[in-house]
């Protein structure tokens, strides 16, 4: 027995590459789907269905195709004017409102605070429905044309994705040493100047994971797209979708459209990481 | 509230009043916009969808739109206890898989991501690039992760039967996922692979606030890894893991995309959750107030949950 034994620090270093052995496999778990992803949309639909893939010889077929089965263009354009837009609307009624929670205390500040997180219990269906029957009414009835049209999704997801902003922008203002604004105020600045001229500079890397952030969770939205359009404003969750309803073999193309419809977020999402990562991470550890 | 500290006159309080109103006029102006929005998208349409919830809004009624005629309670009543009502049992299907697609989600996504967590919360080699590269599902859009496991599921040319079938010969016949009782799991899955990463981030963020003093504590005192997990680690957590608890019961509870997406707008008596039992039956079959009155049951079964939650946790939210 005493050959087998091992001294305690042999032990240890054997446990921790046993750990560091099943954090690597978790991640690569974790990683597989995304590479299947990838790895597929350069295969062929043949090949895909036939499990003869090829991984030395990738081919590009999927991806020039997938622009002619279906009018993919217009999705891609659709979801990138509403999602760019509605982030902007939201991030700046965010800055603005969560500089007010930040710094004022203001009679009606819970209140509003709480109808703020009070947004987010509220099912999406419940409030879909009047809009859906109202941007009905409003289309046979007045001039304004909200169904079916990119303005109407631009208006419902500012106001979607408003609230969350409210409290990354909260975080990100709390941040923001007071000493900066005191010191413009007594240079004779106003508040307002203040706010646009000191403050929000000093809160840009926020401002900006906010638009990012913002703009992630509209290109991902699907309720309101796929009910509050029928033709001319489908965004890239609806119109993929006929890849599978039409189009049942053609994967290769399905996975290509997949790709094409991630690389935006992907990228936005690496190039502000940093600043992405922390205002998410504050928010939820400050509660 | 006036801010605290030692003023060297008191000033008068009207004046007082008027910096106060001064100062707050601003606030209000910065909230203005935001709370305008909200009340147009968010609030007022609450209400209103409250009120078709007690209209009877079907293909016949729908040119109506708000004018349809009032029926008080018949929805709610036509879901909760009519059992002769055909759409009855399909609401119980739904809440039943919502209930389980909800604790299994949150259930497993928590519990994993905190293990996950602590395994990437310690020191080993390409730590950095770890912890960068596994946000990877979260980034994917959630449509997008629900087309590619649909195709990863399928029984004949999917990876998954593949792996398992072909490669590692664990089953020895291709279960078929996307139909009958397998399709709940179908759809639990991916959700927890795309909630993951995001869950790990937080604890993350968590664990590396916890100061390292009270772990060398605790190892002089003898305690070992397990009760520096249980002592420390876990309560000093514990304010996150209510705060994902609460919002991740929620998210689960009000999901769409993946089952309508993964398995289209029926996805079958085994997998229908009420999001996707909402939409069908309001814009397939334009029963707009059953959809709201079911939407209206959720929202109040969410402010239960709020209540429970609260009770649960509410001593965590005063540290926090």
């Amino acid at each position: 027995m005493t050959a087998l034994q091992l001294s305690p620090r042999w032990g240890r270093r054997l446990g921790n590459w046993g750990l560091n052995l099943l954090t690597y496999a978790v991640v690569a778990l974790l990683l597989a789907p995304v590479a299947w992803l990838v790895f597929g949309a350069f295969q062929t639909d043949a090949d895909l269905a036939n499990g003869t893939y090829d991984f030395l010889h990738p081919t590009t077929a999927a991806f020039r195709e997938m622009w002619d089965t279906v009018d993919f263009e217009r999705y891609f354009v659709n979801s990138l004017v509403i999602c760019s837009v509605a982030a902007l609307l939201a991030t700046a009624f965010a800055s603005s409102a969560g500089y007010a929670l930040a710094r004022f205390r203001f009679r009606g500040a819970d209140a509003f605070s709480l109808t703020v997180v009070g947004t987010q219990l509220i099912p999406g269906s419940m409030f879909l429905l009047p809009i859906f029957l109202g941007f009905i009414w409003l289309n046979q009835n007045t001039p304004v044309q909200l169904y079916d049209t990119r303005l109407g999704l631009i208006l419902v997801y500012t106001a979607f994705f408003t609230p969350l902003s409210i409290y990354l922008m909260r975080a990100f203002f709390v941040a923001v040493p007071r000493e900066l604004e005191e010191a413009a105020l007594v240079d004779g600045c106003t508040r307002f100047s203040a706010f646009i001229r000191v403050v929000l500079p000093n809160a840009l890397p926020g401002i900006i994971a906010t638009y990012v952030y913002a703009f992630l969770f509209a290109w991902d939205e699907l309720l309101f797209a796929a009910t509050l359009t029928e033709r001319n404003s489908e965004t890239i969750p609806i119109g993929i979708r006929t890849f599978i309803s039409n189009y049942n073999q053609e994967y290769a193309q399905l996975l290509a459209a997949g790709v094409v419809a991630t690389v935006p977020v992907m990228v936005a999402f690496f190039a502000t990481q940093r600043w992405l990562v922390r205002g998410l991470t504050a928010g939820a550890v400050k509660g | 509230m006036v801010a605290k500290g030692l003023p060297v006159e008191t000033p008068s309080r009207r004046l007082r009043a008027a910096r106060a109103w001064r100062r707050n006029r601003f606030a209000y102006a910065l909230v203005l916009p935001a709370l305008l929005f909200m009340l147009a998208v968010h609030i007022a349409p609450t209400a209103a969808g409250i009120y078709v919830a007690f209209l009877d809004v079907n293909l016949f009624t729908f040119h109506l739109l708000f004018r349809a005629p009032w029926v008080g309670l018949e929805n709610f009543r036509d879901i909760l206890f009519e059992s002769e009502n055909p759409l009855r049992p399909g609401f119980i299907d739904a809440v039943r898989n919502t209930i389980s697609y909800t604790a299994w989600t949150v259930g497993i996504t928590l519990s994993a991501g905190l293990g996950i967590a602590l395994l990437l919360n310690r020191q080993f080699p390409g730590r950095r690039v770890a912890r960068t590269l596994m946000i990877a599902p979260w980034v994917v859009p959630s449509f997008v992760a629900a087309l590619l496991w649909q195709f990863m599921w399928q029984s004949d040319t999917g990876i998954i039967n593949r792996v398992l079938v072909d490669y590692l010969h664990l089953l020895d016949e291709r279960p078929i996922w996307l139909l009958g009782e397998n399709s709940i799991w179908a759809i639990i899955v991916p959700t927890i692979w795309r909630g993951l990463p995001f869950v790990i981030l937080v604890f993350l963020a968590g664990l590396q606030a916890i100061p390292d003093e009270l772990y060398e504590a605790a190892a002089i005192d003898g305690a070992g890894p397990w009760q520096r997990f249980r002592y420390i680690t876990l309560p000093l957590l514990r304010p996150l893991i209510a705060i994902q608890l609460l919002f991740g019961v929620i998210y689960a509870a009000y999901q769409f995309s993946i089952p309508f997406v993964m398995l289209g707008s029926n996805p079958g008596p085994y997998a229908d959750l009420l999001m996707t039992l909402i939409v069908r039956q309001a814009f397939t079959n334009q029963l707009i107030g059953y959809g709201a009155a079911i939407s209206t049951l959720m929202m109040i079964a969410m402010l239960l949950w709020v209540a429970v939650w609260y009770r649960a946790f509410r001593r965590d939210l005063v540290t926090a």
